[in-house]
């Protein structure tokens, strides 16, 4: 987009106020949906219910086809279309609402860094964890990913999709790791989110930012997704701060939400939310 | 280990030779890849030779042992006398001391030896078993070669040298989100700016690499990074970006921007990130500067913005002159190449003045002789005679014809 085309966009994004009828795709919270999508649409959704606008969450088996980048969530807001966390949050800034305001620089750049860390780990290692280690690979992202989808449409999608995340991993080297080795990353991501949390109730003290909402994010649906074997999530329940961070947002925030929110549905599930 | 730092570009054939090599050689070998005159190793694993972006923390090893024991030796009494050593106890010192003395065949206290060859293994060659052919690479005499940049580290701090020891938690947590922050926003553009950007990468980095590399690798292994790299940033960004130049150039260079911003906002004014002794952190941010801040690129967009982020210049400036001061803190590309070809052709003026002095008596001696040989010119008395005869019968003639 052109510079001038930019400035308009925000522009129009900046006149319109937020409308009633904003909606977040995803996958399919059921049956289709996958830990490290989840966890960014809850990200989203968090971050969403933290600026105080509403929005509804619609699900559609075919979200990642019809994301302008390929990724899931996006949100359809009036007749424009934003996704992924970071867009997002830049697009609702231009309409007025913004968590990080009240951060002084220093502040911001650490929270920039501690959000790019999160990305980088622990998406990455969900990522991994999913699409590369063959064991879950076989028995929960191949049955979930395609599940929408006749035989052998499935396969071939799933198949495909394993492809192009291999060939990612092994672009920015994760490829060599074994599943030890990336849960120890997970563990020093946890560990230095831990530290950086302490005994705050949020990472920059008394209101949330969208790092919050980030962290919350991936921290809780590690927690209550079910997978093949609970090293995930242990990693995380070892550190208290963390855990209690993730019950403190979710009161707050989902507590009194009844429609679809996923963090109801994750809550009442201890039933097996991915199997 | 300090002495070893230089040893980057090593050519593969030189491997062996590499070990004995104190700093003194280090600064013949200009041949580091990244050549900006540094000779530094640790640029060669600044991400510009393909070592994967997954690890955190490059480079610093080489840095980290001297950093804190000249600092402390001048300012204050180590710390923790009793702990794991951050500083090498004073007895050591001895030891460890930079190898000007060519001191460095046994290469540190633990015979590490930090190499910068296999350019020749990048190729498949396994000149550097184990080292997959990857920069920088350490040759140790109880593990072998390490060549991931983190497993080096590992093992170092396994040595107990660690520039980490006086962090607190919050400050090593903060290291890794920064260090994350450098590997996603800086580090693909880093790569774009040197190897992709087609400007930059015809005008300066293949000749750069091509200069130091020796024949014939120096035809086709610039170019064979150039397709790795090329390729990783595709997977990275995507198709979309990879096409639309306009569209990588503002959103990724914008980002790579601001990153840098956040970088200059988060030292302030301070000396090092962490106050007055450098960290890994430090070690990890010059590396991906110092070579954006310090090459001559033709194209140099996110060069002049970080020159305009004046405590970023300062800052790598103060290390380049306090950890490598062999370069006398001025490597700018052109000077000490300029100071190696200058005194080289000096030496070679004679062989050349020589050497042309002959051939021109070579090429003289070859014409005579040929011509000698043909006939065409020859040297007998009596052939005077007949060629001078000629015309004095002629004369005869004309005055017979004459009268």
């Amino acid at each position: 987009m052109s510079l001038v085309a930019e400035a308009f966009v925000t522009q129009l994004a900046a006149a319109e106020p937020w409308p009633e009828n904003a909606a977040l795709y995803q996958q399919l919270k059921e049956e289709q949906i996958l830990l490290s999508d989840n966890a960014s649409s809850l990200a989203v959704q968090a971050f969403l219910q933290m600026c105080n606008l509403p929005v509804r969450v619609i699900c559609r088996a075919n979200a990642e086809y019809m994301s302008p980048s390929g990724k899931v969530p996006f949100i359809h807001v009036g007749n424009q279309v934003v996704s992924e966390l970071g867009p997002i949050v830049q697009f609702v800034k231009a309409k007025g609402h913004s968590l990080s305001d009240g951060l002084d620089e220093v502040q911001k750049a650490e929270m920039k860094a501690y959000m790019e860390l999160v990305n980088n780990m622990l998406l990455t290692a969900e990522l991994y964890l999913q699409w590369c280690d063959d064991v879950t690979v076989e028995e929960i992202t191949h049955p979930r990913y395609g599940s929408p989808y006749p035989w052998p449409l499935n396969r071939i999608l799933s198949y495909q999709k394993q492809w192009e995340v291999r060939r990612k991993m092994k672009a920015i080297g994760w490829a060599g790791k074994t599943l030890e080795q990336v849960l120890e990353d997970v563990d020093q991501c946890c560990h230095a989110l831990s530290q950086r949390l302490g005994t705050q109730p949020y990472f920059f003290n008394k209101h949330p930012t969208e790092l919050d909402a980030l962290v919350f994010g991936h921290l809780f649906t590690i927690l209550t997704t079910q997978l093949i074997t609970d090293e995930l999530s242990e990693k995380v329940k070892n550190y208290s701060n963390l855990t209690a961070f993730c019950r403190r947002i979710e009161q707050q925030y989902f507590e009194g939400h009844d429609k679809d929110s996923s963090a109801i549905a994750a809550r009442s599930s201890k039933r097996p939310l991915l199997r | 280990m300090r002495g070893t730092a230089g040893l980057c570009g090593a050519e593969p054939s030189r491997v062996s030779s590499v070990e004995l090599s104190g700093a003194g050689r280090c600064r013949e070998m200009r041949g580091c890849e990244h050549g900006a005159g540094h000779g530094r190793a640790e640029q060669c694993g600044a991400g510009q030779c393909g070592a994967e972006p997954s690890s955190a923390v490059r480079d610093s090893t080489r840095v980290l042992p001297q950093a804190p024991r000249a600092d402390r030796r001048h300012r204050r009494a180590p710390l923790h006398p009793g702990a794991p050593r951050s500083v090498p106890p004073r007895g050591g010192d001895g030891r460890r001391r930079p190898s000007g003395s060519g001191s460095a065949e046994d290469g540190g206290a633990h015979g590490a030896v930090l190499l910068g060859g296999g350019l020749g293994a990048a190729l498949g060659g396994p000149r550097l078993p184990g080292g997959a052919g990857h920069l920088p690479a350490l040759r140790t005499r109880d593990e072998g070669i390490i060549s991931k940049p983190q497993q080096i580290i590992t093992h170092l701090r396994k040595q107990k040298y660690n520039a980490d020891y006086d962090l607190s938690a919050t400050q090593s947590a903060d290291t890794l989100a920064f260090v994350s922050l450098l590997e996603e926003k800086l580090l693909p553009v880093l790569i774009h700016t040197f190897w992709v950007d087609a400007k930059n990468y015809v005008e300066h980095t293949r000749k750069w690499y091509a200069e130091t590399i020796p024949f014939p690798l120096n035809f086709f292994l610039p170019n064979a990074m150039h397709k790795r790299h090329l390729e990783r940033l595709q997977l990275i960004w995507g198709d979309d970006y990879m096409e639309d130049e306009e569209k990588l150039e503002k959103e990724l260079y914008r980002e790579a921007r601001e990153c840098l911003t956040l970088l200059s906002q988060r030292l302030g004014s301070q000396k090092f990130f962490f106050g007055d002794s450098p960290a890994s952190l430090d070690a990890l941010v010059f590396s991906r500067l110092a070579p954006l801040l310090k090459a001559k690129l033709p194209n140099g967009k996110l060069q002049q913005h970080l020159k305009s982020l004046q405590n970023l210049c300062n800052y790598c400036t103060s290390i380049l002159s306090l950890y490598f001061p062999w370069d006398g803190g001025d490597p700018l590309t052109g000077v000490p190449r300029a100071a190696g070809t200058d005194g080289s052709e000096a030496e070679e003026d004679p062989h050349k003045r020589r050497k042309q002095l002959l051939s021109v008596l070579v090429g003289l001696v070859a014409m005579l002789g040929y011509a000698f040989l043909s006939g065409i010119v020859s040297i007998q008395r009596g052939s005077v005679g007949p060629a001078g005869r000629q015309p004095i019968t002629l004369e005869e003639e004309e005055e017979e014809e004459e009268e």
